[in-house]
Formats: structure tokens, C-alpha cells, sequence
């Protein structure tokens, strides 16, 4: 039975105690939510890497992995402690810097006898199989990692010159422009974004062996594009019409014509999303497997992940060590595009989807 | 610098008629305010003027030339959008210099003049800044200063004013207005605000529904309204109107009689304007409902027996409160009567309070 406080005897220092300790908690409980998360997210990828700089021939240690951890989890919650507390940015850079030299020494010490580069030799030495096991099991031959790297960015770098340029005009004129069938081409995109491609895999495998297009770079070019399309096109529009009219006219008033108005006021006005649809259509290239398991088979013809498939399926046993090790090198790459790229991605989810 | 003239204009969205056979005259220097509610096709008829609408038929003649296919970017004509509808990817000076780009002008002379156009405007220590780091005054200036810079033959102002605040649209009038007269410019302002249209306009032309309801200089309008609609968007606070019957030189209004000067007969609606209610002896008997201070001014309600009339008095402190008896009256001249089936002025009729 509480009574209702009068104001006199409202305790305003109790209350602000209270506001103050539930914001400290609810920051917290949001932080600890958010480590728990991504836990299991990073781990998996940490481990990759220890175990591409660690395992050797015929077995695999956790030990490096939780000795690493031990140095490296404590050297994290230092360095986000050190945050919390220190807002002079030379303070911070030296503490971190002191840190990650501790850290480092530690780590050398506990795991540095064990780490070494061997299981990357395949950048150098494309005869991987024949090394370990002797000619013997070479039934793959395998072709030179640089091959598979040129290939998966050929097919990368056009799929996504590809869909920016079609995606780019086709958002364009699907903001501005009202033709017949609008309505309907928007809806299709969505239906054909949300279709499942695996269902088509058939259907294409037989569309590219009639077109002459299987096994080569250009067919699956073509298909992941063309399934790429839709999602992009429809990002694309969001961000035009995002775009006020009014600097467009503008701009025709001002004497441009209406593709100097597109070149140089509005297309300046979604960078943004041209390069979040560009990363993302590169990730999408650049991951692929399923359509170029189906529709690759010769051996110049690998990508990257037909390479890191083929490496670890050998029938006389996985040799984790080189998996992991073309595992890390395969995402290299993307994952440097996208700590570039982390800003205008981020934007893009929360910007580009209300239109 | 143009005269420009409008034949039977006419503008239709499908079935939608936006603006109807308009004809207008606007001679070579001179400020004109297209004035009216939102939807009367104020802007559709601006941005004809501008080019980026074509009209669907009639003449459109820059100094006796038609311009009708003549394209926007081709008709020399600075617009202000309300927006302002800078490029947000180019600094004050770029904005500026972005019209001269399209026209041929060596780059040292289009530097030169964008600053001699920015110092017009008032924004010289401005040019290296991007407009999202202006303030909406400055953005305003910015967008006057890029209209004025290619010294375009017409320049045009949409709704300019409305995304400022009350002081700064204050200075802004004035600022516009100097600008006009010391370019020479022949300016037409589209706006719904009665105010800037009165204020800065040598001549407004009232529209409503796609139609001219009267083209006349502010005090034409405000004094000799062609129409009721005229009549009832001009002043502040709204004119008062009393619907009547006009029958053997008397006209019956609410519950008493006035008498009836000039010919007029039927049903008829009689306007007065609350500036030209004041108290007189033996005038239309009052009592005073509400009083709203206004400053210098004060507005009453009052309660006659023509019904309930707003008069405005000079003066900020009242001289009567709310309850009080008294009597007011005004001149015939002052008194406005409108046929009641066709919202046209009768002219040169008045009516007279009986004696």
C-alpha cells in the first residue's frame, strides 16, 4: 500500500540516485548482451587463424588457441577499461600502446614456439597434395592458389561493375520516372529477391549448357548478377528517392541538361549507396559457391571457394592446418573491404530500405 | 532582363486541369507575386515559366518570342526553391559557380563573378563553406546568389521565405526586394503568405483553382477585391462577411435593416473589414464578446445585430473588456458588397448605417 508522495515529500537526491544507477545498469546489461553475441561470432574466425599459424601435419591443438585467449580476451577488457576511463586521446593511444606490447610479449612467450607459416606454403608451391602425401594421391591436380585469387576476382570485380551500372540506371529511372507497369516491375523486384535461387539451379545448369556459357567465367558472371539485380535496383531506388527533386530542377535550370544533372548533382548524392551495393555485390562474387560448383568444372576455371572445397576434401584425410590457412587468405579481402566500408554499409541498412 | 507574356495557358495532368487558360502580362523589370492557396496551380505555372513543366497548350512569349519547347536549361532563368535545393556535395563557391559552368565561362571570370554575386547577397565569407554547415538564412542567400549569377532574364521565387523564422523573413524581405530593384530583374514570387506578396510585389495576381481571380497592385486588392475569394484571403485578421438580402435600396442583414447605396438586388454578401469598424455614437449597438491583445493592435469580438463582427482597433491597451455595451461604426466606403451566386464585387455599391 504505497501512498502517493506528496511533492514535499518526493526525495528528488533518491530519485536521481536511482535514474543515475539504472542508466549504469542498463548500459552494462546492453554491453555484456552485445560481448555475449559477437562471442561466438569472432571465436569460430580466432580459432581459423590460430589454427593456420599453428597446427601441424596430421593434428590440431586447442592449446594455442586458449593460451592466445588468455592473453588476448584480458589485453581487450584492459584496453575498454582504459576507454571508459580516459578521454585525453594521448593517454589512451599510449595506454594501448602499452597493452598491446604487453600482450604481445605474453603471447610470445606462451604460444611462439608454436606458431610458424608452414601450412601457407600453398601460396607459393601450388603441388600442396603431392608434398604431404607423395604422388601417389595426386588424383587432383591442383592448380596454383593465384589462379583461383585471379579468377574469384575477375568474377567479383565485373559482377559488381555490372550491378552498380544497371542497378544505378535502373534506380534512377524507377524513382523518377512513371511508366506503365511500375508498380508491378517493384513488386517483381521484391518477389524475385525473395525467390529461393537453389530452386533455379536446374533450369540454369541446362540455360547455360544450351548458351555454350557452362564452365566458363562469364556464365556464372551473368547468373549471379542477374540474381544480385533485383536487391540492388531496389536499394538503389531507395536512395534516389531520397534525392529531392528540387536540386535536379535545379540543376536544369541552371543550364545542365538532364544527364549533366543526373552525372553531377544526383549521382553525387547517392555515393553512398553505390558503394554499399557495390561491397555488397563484391562480397556476394567473392563468396559465391553453389553456382560455380554447378557450373565450373575445369580446373583454370576454380574460384576461391571451389579451391578451399577442394583442399580439404582429400580422401586420405583433412589437413586442417592448409584449410584454415586458404581459409584466412580467402577472407582477407572481404573482410578488408568491410572494415573499410563498415560506415556507409551501416548507413545503408538504415537508410536506404525506406524508400 | 524580359517581358514576359502568358496566352491561354493551360496546364492538364491527365483528366487534372492544374492551370487554366491564364493570361498574364509581366513587363520587363518588374516584381509580380502569384499569390494563392496551396493547390490553386501557383507552382505549376512557375515552373512553366521555369521550363521544367511544359504547358499542355497556349503561348508562353519571352519578349515576343514563344519559349514554349524552349528547354529549362536553355531559357536563362534563376529559380530560389523553397528548399533552397543547394548541392550538397559542392562548397558555397561551387553552388555559386555551378550555373556559369554550363554557359562557357572561363574559370578566372566565373570565380569572379560568383564572388561579386556572393558579395550582393551578403555571403563572401561564406564561399568555402558545404551548405549543411549554413544556417537557413545563409542557405537562402546562397540560392539568391546562384539564381543571380548567370543574370538570368527572369528570375523566380518559390515559396522563399517559408522556411525561415519570423525575424529573419523580416530581413529577408527587404533583402530580396533591394535585390530586385538593384538588379533590375524581372521577378515573379510564388507564395501563399498574403504578407510577402503585399510587402514585396509591385503587382500580385491572385489565383484559385488553376484560374486568375484578380491581377492588381496590393492595394487594389486589398481595397476593391474583384471577388469574395480575393476579398477573404487578403487582410489579417480576415474580413468580416454577413450574408443579406437587397431588396427596394434596404438591405436586411442578420436581425436589422442598412441602408442601400447604389443598385443592387437579391441575395448578397456584404464585407467589412475589422480595421474599418471603430466606436461611434449611435452606430450598430455592440457587446464585446472577447478581446485579443495584439500588440499595437487589439482585436474584438463583438456582437451585433448584423451578427458577430471582428473589428481591430489601434491601441494596446483596450478600451473595453469583455461584457461591455457600446457602439460601433463605419464609412459606406468602406462597406463591400459581393453578388451571392456569382462571388463577384458589385461595384460602386455601398450600404450606409440608417441614420
Amino acid at each position: 500500500m504505497a501512498a502517493p508522495a506528496t511533492p514535499a515529500a518526493r526525495d528528488w537526491e533518491a530519485l536521481a540516485r536511482r535514474a543515475r544507477w539504472r542508466r549504469t545498469a542498463g548500459q552494462s546489461l546492453l554491453i555484456a548482451f552485445l560481448v555475449a553475441v559477437s562471442l561466438p561470432i569472432i571465436l569460430p574466425y580466432f580459432w581459423m587463424f590460430t589454427i593456420s599459424v599453428s597446427a601441424r601435419t596430421g593434428g590440431v591443438e586447442s592449446v594455442v588457441l586458449w593460451r592466445a585467449s588468455s592473453v588476448l580476451v584480458p589485453a581487450v577488457v584492459g584496453f575498454g577499461i582504459l576507454r571508459i576511463f580516459t578521454d585525453d586521446r594521448r593517454r589512451l593511444w599510449a595506454g594501448a600502446a602499452a597493452i598491446a606490447a604487453a600482450a604481445l610479449l605474453a603471447l610470445l612467450l606462451l604460444v611462439g614456439r608454436d606458431l610458424h607459416l608452414q601450412n601457407y606454403r600453398f601460396l607459393w608451391n601450388p603441388d600442396i597434395v603431392e608434398e604431404i602425401r607423395g604422388a601417389a594421391t595426386a588424383s587432383i591436380q591442383f592448380p596454383s592458389v593465384w589462379v583461383a585469387f585471379r579468377n574469384s576476382l575477375a568474377l567479383a570485380l565485373t559482377q559488381t561493375a555490372l550491378v552498380l551500372f544497371v542497378s544505378t540506371l535502373a534506380g534512377y529511372y524507377l524513382s523518377r520516372f512513371q511508366f506503365p507497369g511500375r508498380g508491378g516491375f517493384l513488386q517483381g523486384l521484391l518477389v524475385l529477391h525473395a525467390f529461393p535461387a537453389m530452386t533455379l539451379i536446374i533450369p540454369i545448369f541446362l540455360l547455360m549448357y544450351w548458351s555454350g556459357l557452362l564452365d566458363t567465367l562469364t556464365g556464372v558472371v551473368l547468373v549471379i548478377t542477374t540474381l544480385e539485380l533485383p536487391f540492388s535496383i531496389f536499394i538503389m531506388k531507395g536512395f534516389f528517392d531520397a534525392v529531392p527533386w528540387d536540386i535536379e530542377m535545379s540543376a536544369m535550370t541552371d543550364g545542365a541538361s538532364r544527364r549533366q544533372a543526373f552525372l553531377r548533382v544526383v549521382l553525387p548524392q547517392v555515393r553512398v549507396g553505390m558503394l554499399a551495393v557495390g561491397v555488397f555485390a563484391f562480397i556476394k562474387g567473392w563468396e559465391e559457391y553453389v553456382f560455380v560448383r554447378t557450373l565450373l568444372f575445369d580446373k583454370q576455371n576454380w574460384v576461391m571457394s571451389l579451391y578451399i572445397f577442394w583442399v580439404s576434401e582429400d580422401i586420405m584425410g583433412v589437413d586442417y592446418g592448409i584449410v584454415a590457412a586458404v581459409a584466412v587468405f580467402y577472407i582477407l579481402p572481404s573482410f578488408l573491404l568491410y572494415i573499410f566500408c563498415q560506415k556507409f554499409l551501416v548507413q545503408m541498412s538504415l537508410g536506404g530500405i525506406k524508400g | 532582363m524580359a517581358r514576359i507574356e502568358l496566352r491561354k495557358i493551360r496546364k492538364q495532368w491527365g483528366e487534372v486541369v492544374a492551370v487554366e487558360d491564364l493570361d498574364l502580362v509581366i513587363e520587363d523589370g518588374e516584381f509580380v507575386a502569384i499569390l494563392g492557396p496551396s493547390g490553386c496551380g501557383k507552382s505549376t505555372t512557375l515552373f512553366m515559366l521555369a521550363g521544367i513543366y511544359m504547358p499542355t497548350a497556349g503561348e508562353l512569349l519571352f519578349d515576343g518570342i514563344p519559349v514554349n519547347e524552349v528547354e529549362a536549361k536553355d531559357r536563362n532563368v534563376g529559380i530560389v526553391f523553397q528548399s533552397y535545393a543547394l548541392y550538397p556535395h559542392l562548397d558555397v563557391r561551387r553552388n555559386i559557380m555551378f550555373p556559369l559552368k554550363f554557359k562557357g565561362v572561363p574559370k578566372a571570370e566565373a570565380a569572379r563573378r560568383a564572388v561579386e554575386a556572393a558579395r550582393l547577397v551578403h555571403v563572401e565569407e561564406l564561399l568555402d563553406r558545404m551548405p549543411s554547415q549554413l544556417s537557413g538564412g545563409q542557405q537562402q542567400r546562397v540560392a539568391l546568389a546562384r539564381a543571380l549569377v548567370k543574370e538570368p532574364q527572369l528570375l523566380l521565387l518559390d515559396e522563399p521565405l517559408s522556411n525561415l523564422d519570423a525575424t529573419l523573413r523580416l530581413s529577408m524581405r527587404t533583402e530580396i526586394k533591394r535585390l530586385q530593384r538593384h538588379t533590375g530583374v524581372t521577378t515573379v514570387l510564388v507564395t501563399h503568405d498574403q504578407i510577402e506578396a503585399t510587402t514585396m510585389a509591385d503587382r500580385i495576381v491572385c489565383m484559385r483553382k488553376g484560374r486568375i481571380e484578380q491581377i492588381g497592385t496590393p492595394e487594389d486588392l486589398y481595397e476593391r477585391p474583384d471577388s469574395l475569394f480575393v476579398a477573404s484571403f487578403i487582410g489579417a485578421p480576415p474580413i468580416n462577411l454577413l450574408p443579406g438580402e437587397a431588396r427596394d435600396g434596404r438591405l436586411a442583414v442578420g436581425g436589422t435593416e442598412l441602408e442601400l447605396l447604389g443598385a443592387a438586388a437579391g441575395r448578397v454578401i456584404l464585407g467589412i473589414r475589422p480595421e474599418a469598424l471603430r466606436p461611434g455614437e449611435g452606430g450598430l449597438p455592440a457587446t464585446v464578446l472577447d478581446v485579443e491583445p495584439m500588440g499595437r493592435e487589439t482585436l474584438f469580438l463583438l456582437e451585433t445585430p448584423l451578427g458577430q463582427l471582428r473589428a481591430l482597433l489601434s491601441g494596446a491597451t483596450a478600451p473595453y473588456g469583455a461584457g461591455d455595451r457600446t457602439a460601433f461604426t463605419f464609412d459606406p466606403e468602406d462597406s463591400i458588397l459581393f453578388s451571392e451566386s456569382s462571388e463577384r464585387r458589385l461595384p460602386d455599391v455601398h450600404v450606409r448605417l440608417p441614420a
